[in-house]
């Protein structure tokens, strides 16, 4: 495959990235940056494969270039150290003592790249007591408070078994990444940014922690019951783990919901404030599911909407991608991987200028443009190059 | 560690923002930006963002002023109080907006159509103008007119699907976890659209953003998963492929509450194996994935909370991250973290007084730069602006 497409379009064109990242939340933001046209350079450890298992990393690493190199050998550091020189922005998520053993912190890098701007996704912050324990995702979710707070009984919290603090992460990594790539573009000074995984959630549950500092709030697992809504939760339907969400907010949609359920016992008198529908939950919601669990979740869904009923199928992995709306709204992308075979993936929330669709590009393999990237953006001569590969600096 | 808050000229310096989006997801984009340096004139129809009826609230005596929810996200803005329903009102919020460089809106087509109000309404009046359009689903679309709230947006998106025990109800996230994952998106959009504008001389926009496609968007794999469905795994980790996860990738409880395990590769499950002093599980193959073999799983839970039932949550916390290199986890309640001896060292909160909610902890913008918290100001009184910036 000849050398990719990666400075012709979208907003963030000139903007060059060297990532280090890995796993999720990282390379999550770096795509968003490279979907944008930013020009992400994926630093891989060439005794590494890029493992395939699930196409997670397929999914996460498109329109980006790959350069394998050894950063733990001297000669390898040199060609990162080369590479920061010609680059805008250093992403890493390692824990904090990698960075330090491989002397490649913020202030070394700033020898060769002085305006550069750098970013550390560290799992606790680069500094404090728990600065160099491990961190997942899922771990981090916990850490700051997201678990406390989903479960079924009080005493009994659970995981979101999604990794929650990796989404929110990266995310958070493109916002603070703009910000401060702006403020160098004008200022000509870089900085130093410190991402830590377990603070991104803090953000997501801000309410919470005003509350809880001034009137000692506390909210508990207790399943989907919210304390302003009634009905409130998901509901069986007809079919094998079929399930739809219904959220009752005011009283006329409650009024819309009991006239399409046509059931007697709904018609209580006590159940016509929120008050009495919270008292009442647990009842309600028995007859309402003895209703929904005749029906299919989508033709529901579209009956209840069309009353103004806020109600929505529970959609799986496979519902999501061949959601209608979704769909007819074009969100999806369609990634070439050979002149046979070309996939569908998501494509990029964001609205702006993204870089054209027709030159997206799936992942890179490993080492794919170590060749393009050090003769070319760095100027090394094909004797030098040769000379790396030989040494097994890069691949 | 830093003692002081960042100091320097923020990013977003000079830039003015509009905002009559309520409730978290355009809220929260816009306090993002005015946390970065952006101007923020929130406009607010005489009643107030919606958010101010929402509990709890700070002060008993006076709701509109002391809502937690409107309190958090509209910091470091301006409010002012106008009826853009009305000509008159719609005249004065054009008049703001003529020298605004973005707009922050969630105006649904059923809002739209009402008030003859089009895309290009704003833009037509400022060609420089960068206006975000955040609504749950979009200007078009079947699911365009629909009724939405966090538990719908998480059942469509896919995300309510994965949260819960295997044959019970799906579960949702606490709070507004769609709506604050758009308005970080909110942010990136207006942000890309600046770069665009004031490097490289683009023109103003209508941005089209919407919470399910941001939903959509934040799944770990490729929906298609060659086919399979994801399950949602209880108290697990869900599997990313049919390889699944050893054991041991689970929330288990130990003497004062709970702890989150991370892993999924052989070298954590080996780890954890060392640490369990059971070795034996590790080189037993029925052992390597507990989706294959649940029993395994349920062997290993009781293992590990056999090992940690003396243990406080800190002294696992402690010796399984520090000595055995695990990703582990207490399973903090919002109370603690305000406690939480890493949080405080990085400033990760921020007191803010409020003159009638009075005193609140308030999460800091979630990173550092240069080792420095960005400082937050408190959100404004309803209208407080309105004589600056209309009279």
């Amino acid at each position: 495959m000849s050398a990719v497409d990666t400075v012709s379009s979208g907003a963030l064109r000139h903007l060059r990235i060297i990532d280090l990242t890995r796993v999720w939340a990282g390379p999550l933001g770096t795509r968003t940056l490279a979907d944008f046209g930013a020009e992400v350079i994926k630093v891989s450890d060439p005794r590494i494969p890029l493992s395939r298992v699930g196409k997670v990393n397929d999914k996460l690493n498109r329109n980006k270039l790959n350069i394998a190199l050894r950063l733990d050998k001297p000669e390898g550091r040199d060609v990162f150290l080369d590479l920061v020189s010609v680059g805008d922005v250093v992403i890493e998520n390692f824990r904090p003592r990698v960075m330090r053993n491989l002397d490649i912190t913020y202030g070394k890098l700033l020898e060769v790249n002085p305006n550069l701007l750098m970013c550390s996704m560290p799992g606790f912050g680069l500094a404090g007591p728990y600065s160099e324990y491990p961190a997942f995702g899922s771990t981090a979710e916990a850490m700051a408070g997201i678990n406390s707070m989903i479960g079924y009984v009080p005493d009994r919290p659970l995981q979101t078994g999604l990794s929650y603090a990796d989404p929110v992460s990266g995310l958070n990594l493109v916002n603070v990444i703009l910000a401060f790539a702006r403020r160098r573009s004008v200022t000509g000074k870089g900085n130093f940014i410190d991402l830590a995984l377990a603070d991104s959630p803090l953000g997501t549950l801000g309410e919470f922690f005003v509350a809880n500092s001034a009137i000692d709030y506390k909210q508990h697992p207790n399943g989907n019951r919210h304390s302003q809504y009634a009905p409130h939760g998901a509901f069986r339907c007809f079919g094998d783990d079929q399930w739809i969400a219904i959220s009752i907010t005011n009283h006329f949609q409650w009024e819309r919901l009991k006239v399409e359920i046509d059931d007697s016992r709904l018609e209580n008198p006590g159940y016509g404030d929120l008050s009495g529908r919270k008292a009442n939950e647990g009842a309600i919601n028995r007859i309402m599911e003895e209703w929904t669990s005749r029906k299919d979740a989508g033709e529901l869904m579209e009956q209840l909407q069309q009353k103004g009923v806020p109600a929505a199928k529970v959609s799986n992995n496979l519902d999501v991608l061949n959601d209608p709306h979704l769909n007819e709204r074009e969100y999806f992308s369609y990634l070439k991987i050979s002149e046979e075979n070309i996939e569908k993936y998501d494509g990029q929330a964001i609205p702006g200028n993204q870089k054209e669709r027709s030159k997206w590009f799936p992942m890179r393999d490993l080492g794919e443009d170590s060749n393009s990237i050090v003769m070319e953006y760095l100027g090394y001569s094909k004797d030098k190059y040769l000379s790396l590969l030989e040494q097994k600096v890069i691949s | 560690m830093s003692s002081e808050y960042f100091a320097d000229d923020l990013p977003l310096n000079g830039i003015k923002v509009v905002e009559t989006a309520q409730g978290v997801s355009g809220p929260y984009a816009a306090k993002l930006l005015a946390s970065l340096g952006a101007e923020v004139i929130k406009v607010e129809l005489p009643g107030g963002d919606w958010s101010r009826k929402t509990p709890p609230f700070l002060s008993e005596t006076n709701h509109t002023e002391s809502s937690a929810l409107y309190l958090y996200n509209n910091t470091g803005k301006k409010s002012v109080v106008l009826d853009w329903r009305n000509s008159e009102g719609l005249n004065d919020l054009e008049n703001l907006i003529k020298s605004a460089d973005v707009f922050i809106e969630d105006w649904d087509i059923s809002a739209r159509t009402e008030w003859k109000l089009s895309p290009e309404f704003f833009i037509e009046n400022n060609p420089q103008l960068i206006e975000l359009s955040i609504t749950p689903f979009g200007l078009s679309g079947p699911y365009s007119t629909y009724k939405s709230t966090p538990l719908i947006q998480l059942a469509l998106g896919g995300i309510l699907n994965l949260i819960g025990n295997p044959e019970q109800e799906p579960l949702m996230l606490p709070g507004h976890q769609p709506d604050y994952l758009t308005g970080i998106n909110g942010s990136n959009a207006v942000q890309i659209a600046l770069w665009d504008r004031d490097f490289f001389g683009e023109s103003g926009k209508f941005l089209e953003l919407t919470m399910l496609e941001t939903l959509a968007n934040l799944h770990q794999a490729p929906l298609d998963m060659d086919g399979g469905i994801r399950r949602r795994s209880g108290h697990r980790q869900s599997p990313l492929s049919s390889n699944g996860f050893p054991p041991g990738v689970c929330t288990v409880s130990a003497k004062d509450g709970y702890m989150t395990f991370g892993g999924g590769s052989p070298a954590i499950w080996e780890q954890l194996c060392l640490m369990l002093g059971r070795l034996d599980l590790f080189e037993n193959e029925t052992f390597s994935n507990v989706f294959e073999n649940p029993e395994s799983g349920l062997i290993v839970d009781h293992i590990m909370e056999n090992w940690m039932a003396d243990k406080t949550r800190e002294e696992v916390f402690k010796e399984a991250s520090s000595v055995w290199m695990l990703p582990v986890s207490p399973v903090k309640k919002i109370n603690e973290i305000l406690e939480d001896k890493q949080y405080a060292s990085r400033h990760a909160f921020q007191k803010i007084i409020h003159p009638v909610a009075g005193e609140a902890t308030y999460p800091s913008p979630t990173f550092t730069a240069n080792g420095e918290k960005l400082k937050v100001s408190r959100s404004p009184m309803l209208g407080e602006h309105t004589k600056e910036y209309l009279w």
